[in-house]
């Protein structure tokens, strides 16, 4: 019976079609990529592309390869670093903000002003700033997760109904409990979607701050991660690692993000009823 | 009430606001006070409107009647908002909405005839007061000008509609007297004073290898910076423009191309589940991964750049309208649907509008993102372009242009958010004025 249904859920129209469709898709990235060796033409754009089956080949060639999963490492570590140092400064701010409104007003429009200045400005800065390049990544990637973790804080927090607030009150409940019991629960469905959506950019951040502290600074082989090794392929001129680097991201960013995304569920168990 | 409260109350309200002393305090005189209970109905829509109101305390909800075209037929007024207007109206003397206290209200009320026999005796002073009047009956509550024409004026000067800038300077005046600007500038302080003394005075440790606020302000200002980059130089705008251009082509693209596959995908199932696993497989891999591919695929230093930042906004733009898309209750296709719509029709007068708040949802994400991915695009390759000078002046070790390249991103980023921003809201305004109006 279970069986039954697992296929029936394996080879349900839509899964079908999905599959189709990537396999179409892969099929004609192969036809792009290998036109020149088969027609002596090569098409724009897809023609300088690497095809499907090299990057596996490559990818296979990898995964022996202590270097690459050193990268895996190196990446997800900065990730994490920067990810948790958001979360532990970010969250305690965006709850105060919400809270006290002379601290927001005070803090608000200066972080309103830092915001719009893309994180990855942020980089030549904070190498100059920061004593190691490792500092520096992970300060970087550690001021993507940081504006929107804050901003989805405050405005979880801000979407509160007063009258929970004041029925809170009217029962005699201390300023702790009123925090403990109304708004911690009440914002942490915008912390775990702010963290999701901070957990994204994190990823993109540390793949271009990697490539350029490594690829501006020509520090070869101390920086490392996923997105020095894409830019190391690239100037060695190994293509397949490329694609190799960018699949390896899409992988890691994507477990991550799903990891979190399991961790909030578990978290607002309510938030499922419905 | 005390003459003085109520003169107090008067100078808070938008018509009053610039009236002499000495007239407030006669219109006071004409103020009679009264409260009530939450949930009260003060007078319905086709009473006789006898009285001018103000509030003091409380909150009042005001519903205006279908049929008067107005913007936002619901508001709720505070202390110092004035209602019951329709008694000082010539032409006019039935109410126009009803209004209902929300919790215990205190306010005054003025009988409309007497207040205009008072301005009889001073003219000028009406026509200013009846000319506020006026803007907050279009401005406040959102009604055309027909209505705020029924105005009366005094003098033989004739009356016209004061335009929003009345309105502004009163928001403006209600800004300054609140807490907010005076700790947002205490804000700014904190944030300029901790740069300017941890770098230039105390010089701490890290922090003095770091361009110091004085040198920063006096190299961007500079007529002959050392560096080679301030306001007066024309690279700067070039610089400037550069940037702008590639924004400007890459978000063309990305909403021209984004919004109807967004849009299909939403729209047609087969298309969705042929063309969305595609999509989602390539969604996880970060923009900026993309880059060397993107030189590899684009030769030459200008189209990588566009393309990354294009790749960026297209995903923002394409994914929230199809979620826009499926948010669009079911049940409008198919009333379309029995009246004979075709799928074409279905498509064009339900789809399309329907998905309009989410489109520009996405479009406000999309130049964000888009200015995010341009960053490091013009980082990485690319030639000119602000991206290009933090780089470059990292290298060169120019470090106060890393800061003026930082601000100005900061600032052109920020204008252009809120232009689509704005843009967004006027299209918006078409379309809550026909939600408002659908009732009719």
């Amino acid at each position: 019976m279970n069986i039954k249904r697992f296929r029936k859920e394996l080879f349900s129209r839509s899964k079908l079609r999905a599959i189709i469709a990537i396999f179409v898709f892969l099929a004609l990235w192969e036809l792009g990529s290998r036109s020149n060796e088969w027609f002596g033409f090569t098409p724009p754009w897809i023609g300088h592309v690497p095809a499907p089956t090299a990057v596996l080949v490559a990818w296979y060639a990898l995964l022996g390869d202590p270097g690459y999963w050193q990268s895996w490492y190196l990446s997800t570590l900065r990730v994490l670093a920067g990810f948790f140092a958001a979360m532990l400064i970010g969250i305690p701010l965006g709850l105060f903000m919400a809270v006290n409104k002379t601290f927001n007003g005070i803090v608000f429009p200066a972080f309103e002003i830092l915001r719009p200045i893309p994180p990855l400005a942020w980089v030549p800065a904070s190498i100059i700033f920061w004593p190691t390049q490792e500092l520096s990544i992970a300060f970087v990637t550690f001021l993507g997760a940081f504006y929107t973790i804050v901003i989805n804080v405050v405005g979880g927090a801000k979407s509160i109904d007063v009258r929970f607030f004041q029925s809170a009150q009217s029962m005699g409940s201390s300023q702790w409990d009123v925090f403990r019991r109304v708004v911690l629960p009440a914002t942490l469905p915008s912390i775990v979607v702010g963290s999701a959506v901070g957990m994204g950019i994190t990823w993109e951040v540390v793949v271009a701050a990697e490539m350029i502290s490594g690829g501006g600074g020509g520090e070869t082989g101390s920086g490392g991660g996923l997105g020095f090794f894409i830019w190391n392929s690239y100037v060695g001129g190994s293509y397949e690692q490329i694609v190799v680097g960018m699949i390896s991201i899409g992988i890691a960013g994507f477990i991550c993000s799903e990891l979190l995304r399991k961790l909030g569920s578990f978290f607002t168990p309510w938030l499922k009823k419905r | 009430m005390e003459i003085d409260q109520t003169v107090a109350l008067l100078k808070r309200s938008m018509p009053f606001q610039t009236v002499p002393n000495d007239v407030l305090e006669a219109i006071a005189k004409l103020a009679r006070y009264e409260s009530y209970a939450r949930g009260d109905v003060i007078y319905h829509q086709g009473d006789f409107a006898d009285d001018v109101y103000i509030v003091s305390s409380g909150a009042v909800q005001h519903t205006l009647g279908i049929g008067f075209q107005a913007i936002h037929p619901e508001k709720i007024l505070h202390s110092g908002d004035v209602f019951g207007w329709a008694a000082v109206l010539e032409n006019q003397r039935s109410r126009l909405a009803k209004t209902v206290c929300l919790e215990r209200t205190e306010l005054i009320r003025i009988n409309g005839e007497e207040l205009i026999n008072l301005f009889k005796a001073s003219p000028e002073t009406g026509d200013i007061v009846m000319s506020r009047f006026a803007t907050m009956i279009n401005k406040e509550y959102t009604l055309p000008e027909e209505v705020a024409g029924h105005v009366p004026h005094f003098t033989q000067v004739p009356v016209t509609v004061a335009t929003g800038l009345t309105l502004t300077m009163f928001r403006l005046s209600q800004w300054l007297k609140s807490p907010k600007p005076y700790l947002m500038l205490t804000g700014f302080g904190i944030l300029l004073a901790t740069w300017y003394f941890t770098v230039e005075v105390w010089k701490l440790p890290r922090f003095v290898d770091m361009p110091g606020l004085t040198e920063v302000f006096k190299e961007w200002f500079s007529k002959d910076p050392i560096y080679g980059l301030s306001i007066y130089t024309p690279e700067y705008y070039q610089h400037i423009w550069v940037s702008v251009r590639r924004i400007l082509i890459a978000f063309f693209l990305a909403t021209v191309l984004g919004v109807p596959l967004g849009l299909f995908l939403g729209w047609s199932k087969t298309f969705r589940e042929y063309v969305f696993p595609v999509f989602e497989t390539l969604r996880p891999i970060p923009i900026l991964a993309w880059v060397p591919l993107a030189i590899l695929m684009f030769q030459g230093s200008e189209t990588p750049v566009i393309f990354l930042t294009f790749l960026a906004s297209f995903y923002a733009t394409a994914l929230n309208t199809m979620l826009g898309v499926e948010t669009i209750d079911e049940s409008y296709s198919r009333a379309a649907a029995c009246l004979g719509a075709s799928k074409w029709q279905t498509f064009k007068e339900v789809i399309v509008p329907g998905a309009m708040p989410f489109i520009f949802t996405g479009l406000q994400i999309s130049i964000g993102v888009a200015w995010f991915s341009l960053v490091a695009g013009e980082m990485v390759s690319g030639e000119f372009g602000l991206g290009y000078v933090i780089n470059t002046s990292y290298t060169m070790v120019r470090y106060p242009t890393i800061v003026i390249g930082m601000i100005t991103l900061g600032i052109v980023g920020y204008v252009s958010s809120a232009l689509v921003r704005v843009a967004g809201d006027y299209m918006m305004q078409w379309r809550v004025r026909e939600l408002a109006l659908g009732g009719r």
